[in-house]
């Protein structure tokens, strides 16, 4: 359905996206970054907003920018709020589905069944402006969604809701998935998990991992995760680490040392012990991170070659 | 499906209807009602400075100035300008951009907007001046003036369209640069580079329709073009579908980083 070859999108001397290399089937995906990874600039390559500097992107098999056959096929829900000061949810999804080239009747007919859907036709009359956050991404996914396109892309679509409404819009967007295929972008793990959807993960405009959650998630446990020790002494305690099993590797960062391990609570118990009989003085112990960060962090190590 | 499908007329008039209602402010109709009376005012204000008023044809030239040239133009400068400036701040460019046929109509349904709202308030404005204005046939005035207006607001428009596109996020300052330059300095420099200019046509026809010529000084003969009125027309119509047609080749190839949108 989609496939991206030795993509790289230059803005300037910025780079959005870095040799990209990616196929995506039909079916759901979830596109895994921190803010400013180039999750928006793929997207934005996928839904013909932007052209490759270098590289083919093709979508459906064609090239989609200003490609009006391929646009039809698509449905994006930005993550930029809408700021339109007077325009109703109504007025605007029936804009967007007119906009896909439905007549008059057609689109308004559309536009209420998608407002329905994701339960805004209670407030469909209302200025943008006076509703919550939460109902204008829902007034934007029905934007998206209206004119039945076969794939959906969605840019952190689950931005800003409370629990409860984040709660809902998982359950929405996992029964178009379903039906349809699916791009959800995110920096949260566990919302794209949710969606029982592939993943790729992006970083720094490259994509350093992809596969099913349950590769991610193997992929992220084989890693040795970081501890970081802060010592008086930190070269002493670097021998003196180096000398525990399933140690990986040491660095010294000034009075920080950095133990990569596959076992870092038994490697802190045995090290704090080791450290008092040998009359060193550790100051502060930071357990391995297994944040998003830190997981990004480490596959793209682990993408670059780096052992931690 | 097919059925349902319509074409790029009526996407275009589907954007010309949403920018039309987005117009429906406070503010914009208070600017609407500056530029409604503001040249009745002036009218007013000169007459009465004048003590005895003005010849009639005095008045048609004021009218002009005020009516076709200074409310068009403003009118066309707050309308036009900012078709994707404002998508761009709205967070609404990229929704429209990825419908197939998005940036077109948006470009095309914005320029007919703003030949809309800027003519509706240019006429009002002409009706309302031609109330206190001493001018002889008013009906016939009021009709010649109706036409310079829907020519000045469909070429201009179709001008400020190449800057909005350009430029957007400077697409006012942009216009200001090219209404001074293109029409009103190219337009009164007596040579060939003033044949592509809106205001050569609008002072031409307004010189030919009032039959001024005999009485127009040789030197004012160098800023106008002794041609027929229809070929003022006629390079008007040819002005607006060249500039409108750049406006979208243009924006078709234009990318927006998404820093650039809100």
């Amino acid at each position: 359905m989609i496939t991206l070859e030795h993509v790289t999108k230059l803005y300037g001397s910025v780079i959005g996206v870095n040799d990209v290399t990616v196929a995506l089937g039909a079916g759901a995906h979830g596109l895994l970054g921190p803010n400013g990874a180039g999750k928006t600039t793929f997207l934005g390559l996928v839904t013909g907003q932007l052209r490759p500097t270098l590289g083919t992107v093709r979508v459906f098999g064609e090239q989609p920018f200003g490609n009006p056959r391929v646009l039809r096929r698509i449905g994006y829900c930005p993550a930029a709020d809408l700021l339109d000061r007077t325009v109703t949810p109504r007025a605007w999804v029936r804009y967007l589905v007119r906009l896909a080239g439905f007549s008059a009747a057609a689109a308004a007919a559309r536009a209420d069944h998608a407002l329905e859907q994701v339960g805004l036709t209670a407030a469909a009359r209302r200025p943008l402006v006076t509703l919550s956050k939460g109902m204008r991404q829902r007034a934007k996914l029905a934007g998206a969604i209206a004119h039945d396109p076969d794939l959906v892309v969605l840019d952190e679509p689950f931005n800003g809701l409370d629990p409860v409404a984040r709660h809902d819009l998982v359950a929405l967007v996992r029964s178009w998935a379903t039906a349809r295929s699916l791009i959800v972008a995110s920096h949260l793990l566990h919302e794209v998990e949710s969606l029982d959807a592939g993943l790729a993960v992006i970083l720094g405009g490259r994509l350093v991992a992809s596969g099913g959650a349950a590769e991610i998630r193997g992929l992220v446990d084989a890693l040795p995760g970081e501890v970081t020790i802060r010592c008086a002494e930190p070269r002493q305690f670097a021998e003196l680490a180096f000398r525990i099993g399933g140690v990986e590797g040491v660095r010294i960062e000034g009075d920080a040392v950095i133990v990569a391990t596959h076992r870092p609570v038994a490697f802190v118990e045995q090290a704090a012990v080791r450290a008092l009989d040998e009359g060193l003085h550790l100051g502060e112990v930071v357990p391995a991170d297994r944040s998003l960060e830190g997981i990004f962090g480490q596959l793209v190590r682990l993408h670059r070659g780096v052992k931690a | 499906m097919s059925s349902e499908h319509a074409g790029l007329p009526a996407a275009v008039w589907t954007v010309a209807m949403f920018q039309l209602a987005r117009l429906v402010t406070w503010p914009r109709l208070a600017m609407a009602a500056v530029g409604v009376v503001f040249p009745a005012g002036v009218m007013l204000a000169a007459g009465r400075a004048a003590r005895g008023g003005f010849p009639s044809d005095v008045s048609v030239a004021l009218l002009y100035a005020l009516i076709p040239e200074a409310v068009c133009m403003l009118g066309l400068l707050v309308t036009m300008c900012p078709a994707v400036a404002d998508e761009l701040e709205r967070g609404t460019w990229a929704h429209v951009a990825t419908r197939p046929q998005g940036r077109r109509a948006l470009l095309l349904g914005t320029w007919l907007a703003a030949v809309l709202w800027t003519g509706t308030v240019a006429i009002a404005a002409l009706l309302l001046a031609l109330c206190v204005a001493d001018v002889e046939r008013p009906a016939a005035v009021a009709v010649m003036f109706t036409a310079l207006i829907l020519l000045s607001c469909v070429g201009r428009a179709a001008l400020f369209a190449l800057p909005a596109v350009v430029l957007p996020k400077r697409a006012l300052v942009a216009s200001v640069g090219v209404a001074l330059v293109v029409e009103y300095l190219a337009g009164t420099i007596p040579a060939v580079v003033n044949q592509a200019t809106v205001s050569l046509r609008l002072r031409s026809l307004l010189v030919d329709w009032m039959a001024w010529k005999r009485k127009l000084p040789t030197e004012m003969q160098l800023f106008i073009d002794p041609q027929p009125a229809w070929l003022h027309v006629l390079a008007v119509a040819v002005l607006t579908v060249v500039l409108l047609a750049a406006a979208v080749f243009i924006l078709e190839r234009r990318q927006f980083p998404p820093s650039d949108e809100v």
